[in-house]
């Protein structure tokens, strides 16, 4: 990896993107502003048609915007592209069928002036023993791992992974996310997008969620989490005062967000402090309880009614 | 120049046995059939006899298979994603072109130089320039057919439609002079069809525009021929390349 620099990884300002379609124009990407820093591990989070991987093509110098711009280390995309800062790992296809894993990487590799050499970025994608298999017969997960290694060739600053496990079965999703944390811990600043909500709590320490060619959303995982449903705090209530306490807070927090089963009253609120302190201070609870909400559920509630195709069975 | 994206390349063609039976064996054994082996193989043609004549031919059909081939392939693969693998390095998209060229170019010699060496063998007779020149014609000529097969497949974005349009060069080569000696209204409609300038073109260091029938036509409509094919091909194939880039 060449130096770390003070210039943010990624910039990306009121970016447009729009694509004519017979008589229409689509906007794909309305006015997307992104700052990522160098060493940041970042999801790209959002159903189908958010704009994701047009955002991501735009970064990576395969489309220009319509409007607005994308710099990468300070440098337009194309520039980065040529001097191996900028890398990544495509969606599916994007391979030659009829090469061996090690002459994909030759061939690729051939097309910069200077690379890590091809044993290695084999053997850290975990391809040594299938280097001279032809890519027709590697699995999907082996082919995502050999354009893992392609990625790895410059040795670039940012690693933009576009779906990396879309169509992979959990095994190989695993095993993909175990060669990357082995890469991330090496302190390189990685872009992911991915339908798959465990994988970016899992493996990310910032979500951006996009939805309609906008960021809906964010920050940390803890706060998208908390930002959409807040946080569920529950108590025992005392026997004696329930129907009063539960009044109490529903004219406080109201109708929907307080519920009671036995004498255990559970609030939702975005402000879960105010409602222990209520509970336990006014009200008399005993036995409190706070429970972030499930990221599902933060994602269904920010991007509106449609969720992510986190359980899709693709492939 | 990057020898080992070009040596890649080649190789690729070279190990894929059913796409160089077609551009390379079959060709050489129509020449032996409707050439070496006729009663009329030792006929005068021009400036030399009727088996260089039809040797200059199937060498013509071999590579424009080859090109054809390779131009498709070409426009399938970057449309199937690859194009974006390799937009994540510095290679330019003129260096990209300039390589396929030369590894179709490569590949579009086999043939030539198989069926020549059958030529020699099997007594195909011809000056040195006929030789020569036909041979160069033959190769710089099957680029148009390269831009055929790309503009096929930027088109249809199949292997599937590669092949056809490969098919569909036997339909353009029975129509272009290449396989039988045409006449009448047949020869007048077939001057209008892609592969006939071509051939023409390249037959004329030995034939100097006589056909077999004795009639001798003007350079110009073989060459007018090849420029308007040539122009047609590459107008199409532009457009949709203009297209795949608006969609992208």
């Amino acid at each position: 990896m060449k130096t770390h620099s003070p210039l943010p990884a990624v910039d990306v300002r009121r970016l447009e993107k729009t694509f004519r379609a017979g008589p229409d124009r689509i906007a794909a990407v309305r006015g997307v502003d992104l700052r990522i820093e160098a060493g940041e591990v970042v999801a790209l989070l959002g159903p189908n048609g958010a704009g994701k991987t047009t955002t991501l093509d735009i970064v990576l110098g395969l489309t220009r915007p319509t409007a607005g711009s994308a710099e990468v280390f300070g440098q337009a995309p194309r520039v980065a592209v040529n001097a191996g800062r900028i890398s990544a790992v495509l969606q599916s296809g994007g391979l030659l069928r009829d090469l061996s894993v090690r002459e994909t990487v030759q061939m690729v590799a051939s097309c910069f002036d200077r690379t890590r050499p091809v044993e290695e970025v084999i053997a850290r994608a975990g391809l040594s023993p299938l280097a001279t298999r032809k890519v027709s017969k590697c699995s999907g997960g082996e082919q995502q791992r050999l354009r893992f290694a392609l990625a790895l060739l410059p040795d670039p600053d940012l690693l933009i992974l576009d779906e990396p496990t879309a169509g992979m079965d959990v095994g190989a999703r695993r095993e993909f996310w175990d060669t990357m944390h082995a890469d991330a811990a090496r302190g390189r600043t990685i872009v992911f997008a991915t339908h798959y909500l465990e994988e970016a709590d899992a493996f990310a320490r910032r979500i951006v969620l996009m939805a309609g060619g906008c960021v809906v959303a964010d920050g940390s995982t803890a706060d998208i989490r908390a930002r959409a449903t807040g946080r569920t705090v529950s108590a025992d209530l005392p026997d004696q005062d329930t129907a009063h306490a539960v009044e109490t807070l529903r004219r406080v927090h109201g109708e929907g967000a307080v519920e009671l089963s036995g004498r255990r009253v559970s609030v939702r609120s975005v402000d879960s402090d105010a409602v222990a302190r209520a509970l336990l201070v006014d009200l008399g609870g005993t036995d409190l309880e706070i429970v972030t909400g499930s990221l599902e559920s933060a994602f269904l509630a920010i991007t509106g009614a449609e969720g992510p195709e986190a359980e899709r069975t693709s492939g | 120049m990057n020898t080992t994206f070009v040596g890649l390349e080649l190789r690729r063609v070279f190990r894929d046995y059913v796409t160089m039976f077609f551009i390379a064996v079959l060709p050489g054994f129509f020449y032996m059939i409707f050439g070496a082996a006729q009663d009329f193989a030792g006929e005068r043609a021009g400036s030399g006899n009727v088996t260089m004549y039809i040797m200059i031919s199937m060498a013509a059909y071999g590579a424009v298979t080859a090109t054809t081939g390779i131009g498709g392939m070409a426009a399938v693969e970057r449309m199937q994603g690859w194009g974006r693998q390799l937009g994540l390095t510095p290679l330019r998209d003129a260096t990209y072109v300039a390589m396929k060229a030369m590894v179709a170019f490569a590949v579009a010699a086999i043939p030539v130089a198989l069926i020549y060496v059958l030529g020699v063998v099997t007594g195909a007779e011809g000056t040195a320039a006929a030789w020569a020149l036909s041979a160069v014609l033959v190769l710089v000529g099957a680029a148009v057919f390269a831009v055929y097969g790309l503009a096929v497949g930027l088109a249809f974005r199949t292997e599937a439609a590669v092949s056809a349009a490969s098919g569909l060069l036997v339909i353009m080569a029975f129509l272009g002079n290449i396989f039988i000696p045409l006449s009448g209204t047949l020869l007048t409609v077939a001057k209008f069809t892609p592969l006939y300038g071509y051939v023409a073109l390249a037959r004329y260091p030995l034939t100097e525009g006589f056909g077999v029938d004795g009639v001798q036509e003007p350079l110009w409509q073989a060459v007018a021929n090849v420029v308007v094919w040539a122009g047609i091909f590459g107008a199409v194939a532009t457009a949709l390349v203009r297209r795949g880039r608006e969609r992208q």
